[in-house]
């Protein structure tokens, strides 16, 4: 097992099936509240869900009602198990913290090269780590 | 970031999970924009009031917060609403989401939102002075509260207000810094300005170009209105995101140019002329043909000034068959309005006053749809950046006389 440190955002433990996109993602039109499908045109994970997945990308982007859909989503059971961003942007932050989704951030590996979609992975959002099995 | 000693006990869930929430958020959006410590606010603004923006999840999170016994810390008024709590049918708003809005509403209240649902809170009541720290949403009063009143917030969406309000702080960056509030952009003013409307479309062509930067205006009377300041502010924040501007002269940051820079030179000047406000208003008129159904005026809120001058205009009269007339304002102003019998000759002429809402935060889509409008007559440039857009309303853009004649005649002239 390897352990790489990361910036704790939110607290917990989520452990699942990594989901990595090398683009950003927006919620606020970007994914589907009941389905958790991901439906911007175009966007590498278009038509795969982010359910119980270990959600890995840059940075969240688009207006603060993002926040809402997060919490949404996650309400409705689609949600992400974990949350990995390169860098903090506040509306994913804000979003994972009122979904109480565990997140961290700054991880101190390249987790794009040492991450595929499918691994299993865990995030510890209390401790800051990353563990892959 | 630092912390006191009650922030971290807030942090760490001693005070239940709607606080610890509260301050997660804070604490994260600090440590994003490298604030060095949470400073006191003394009242905060609260967006995301109306489900049109908040929509299921934020009333979903507001009824939990306050069910989980979330208190506000400090003074909150609340922006529109999804439509007129008293009206919506006769005007028709949606049935769903005014029962959405109804809990939405619920919920602020019970942690101690004053629900007077307006985009102009100072004129209500909540007016921070100079140099208070604050923590406002709705691009208008932001731009009119950091401003005009000289008081301290930065642009803050739905969820961060909400916690600002439940732990009555915000981290400390931007705009409440004094290094963040110097002018940057000097703008000459080269041509009159009459009326309110005037100061709209100088906005309007300011914002564009600015951006978020912060502009200063020169060669602005210090006679100009509360109600033109308020049109300028809004629309500063459409066409761009300003969220400060200075008068030289006038408002309270801008005594001189030396103070108003910070004794630093400007980074751009630009010149205000006749032309600039001609293609301004050509650019905000999108519109075919020339007939009116609807005319709004009162984007941001009227205030009992402008509701008077209406009120005036109308006396007498009686509008077009086919043409309706909103003049948007809080409640509080609408009874100020129906004590001075404005409201009583709003109505004879076939106008009415709409409270708790706004074309651009209610859920206009379910009222343009079932009146079957297909165009808007206004004098805010705010709603003339929005209604094509939204709404995909031919849209007309004129100064409060002209939307007068256009609600009698049903044409635009």
């Amino acid at each position: 097992m390897r352990a790489i440190k990361a910036r704790k955002v939110v607290g917990g433990t989520g452990r699942g099936e990594a989901m990595v996109s090398l683009e950003p993602i927006c919620f606020l039109g970007g994914v589907d509240v009941n389905t958790g499908m991901i439906t911007e045109k175009g966007h590498p994970l278009e038509g795969r869900s982010i359910k119980d997945k270990v959600l890995i990308f840059p940075i969240g982007k688009g207006s603060t009602g993002g926040s809402y859909l997060i919490y949404e989503t996650v309400c409705n059971g689609m949600g992400p198990v974990a949350v990995i961003n390169l860098k903090a942007d506040p509306v994913t932050v804000t979003g994972c913290i009122i979904s109480e989704v565990p997140m961290v951030v700054d991880p101190g590996e390249n987790v794009f090269d040492l991450i595929k979609d499918g691994d299993m992975v865990e995030v510890d959002g209390d401790a800051g780590i990353i563990r892959l099995e | 970031m630092r912390l006191t000693v009650d922030e971290e006990e807030m942090l760490a869930g001693k005070r239940g999970r709607v606080y610890q929430k509260a301050m997660q958020i804070l604490f994260q959006l600090g440590e994003i924009y490298g604030a060095e410590k949470m400073i006191p606010v003394s009242n905060v603004h609260m967006p995301g009031a109306s489900v049109i923006v908040a929509g299921k999840a934020g009333t979903r999170l507001v009824e939990e917060m306050a069910k989980e016994g979330g208190i506000f810390a400090v003074s909150t008024t609340l922006n529109p609403a999804a439509g007129d709590f008293n009206t919506w049918q006769e005007i028709g708003f949606a049935r769903e989401d005014m029962e959405l809005q109804e809990r939405l509403t619920g919920g602020y209240r019970e942690m101690g939102a004053v629900p007077c649902h307006t985009c102009t809170p100072y004129l209500t009541g909540n007016i921070p002075r100079k140099g208070e720290h604050v923590a406002w949403g709705e691009s208008s009063a932001i731009a009119f509260a950091n401003s005009v009143l000289g008081a301290r917030t930065n642009r803050e969406g739905g969820p961060s207000a909400l916690a600002a309000a439940l732990v009555g702080r915000v981290p400390a960056y931007g705009y409440h810094l004094d290094e963040n509030r110097r002018g940057q952009v000097l703008i000459n003013v080269n041509t009159e300005l009459n009326g309110p409307w005037d100061y709209g479309t100088l906005g309007y062509w300011a914002g564009n170009i600015v951006q978020e930067r912060v502009p200063v205006f020169k060669g602005i009377p210090w006679s100009v209105s509360l109600e033109e300041l308020k049109l300028l502010g809004a629309a500063l924040a459409s066409s761009g995101s300003v969220a400060l501007f200075h008068v030289l002269g006038v408002t309270p940051e801008a005594p001189d140019l030396e103070t108003v820079f910070g004794g630093s030179e400007p980074v751009q000047f630009l010149e205000y002329t006749e032309e600039a406000a001609v293609e301004t208003v050509t650019r905000l008129n999108k519109h075919k043909g020339d007939r009116v159904d609807l005319v709004a005026v009162g984007c941001p809120h009227a205030s009992i000034q402008e509701i008077g001058q209406v009120a005036e205009m109308l006396r007498g009269k009686r509008l077009a068959d086919n043409t309706d007339m909103w003049i948007l304002a809080a409640l509080p102003v609408k009874t100020m309005a129906d004590r001075m019998g404005y409201t009583k000759e709003i109505e004879a002429a076939g106008a009415q006053i709409v409270c708790d809402t706004c074309p651009v935060l209610g859920s206009t889509a379910a009222v343009v749809k079932k009146r079957g409008y297909r165009s808007l007559a206004t004098n805010s440039a705010k709603l003339a950046h929005y209604s094509p857009g939204s709404w995909n309303l031919d849209t007309f853009y004129g100064s409060i006389n002209r939307c007068v004649k256009a609600a009698l005649s049903g044409r635009w002239s």
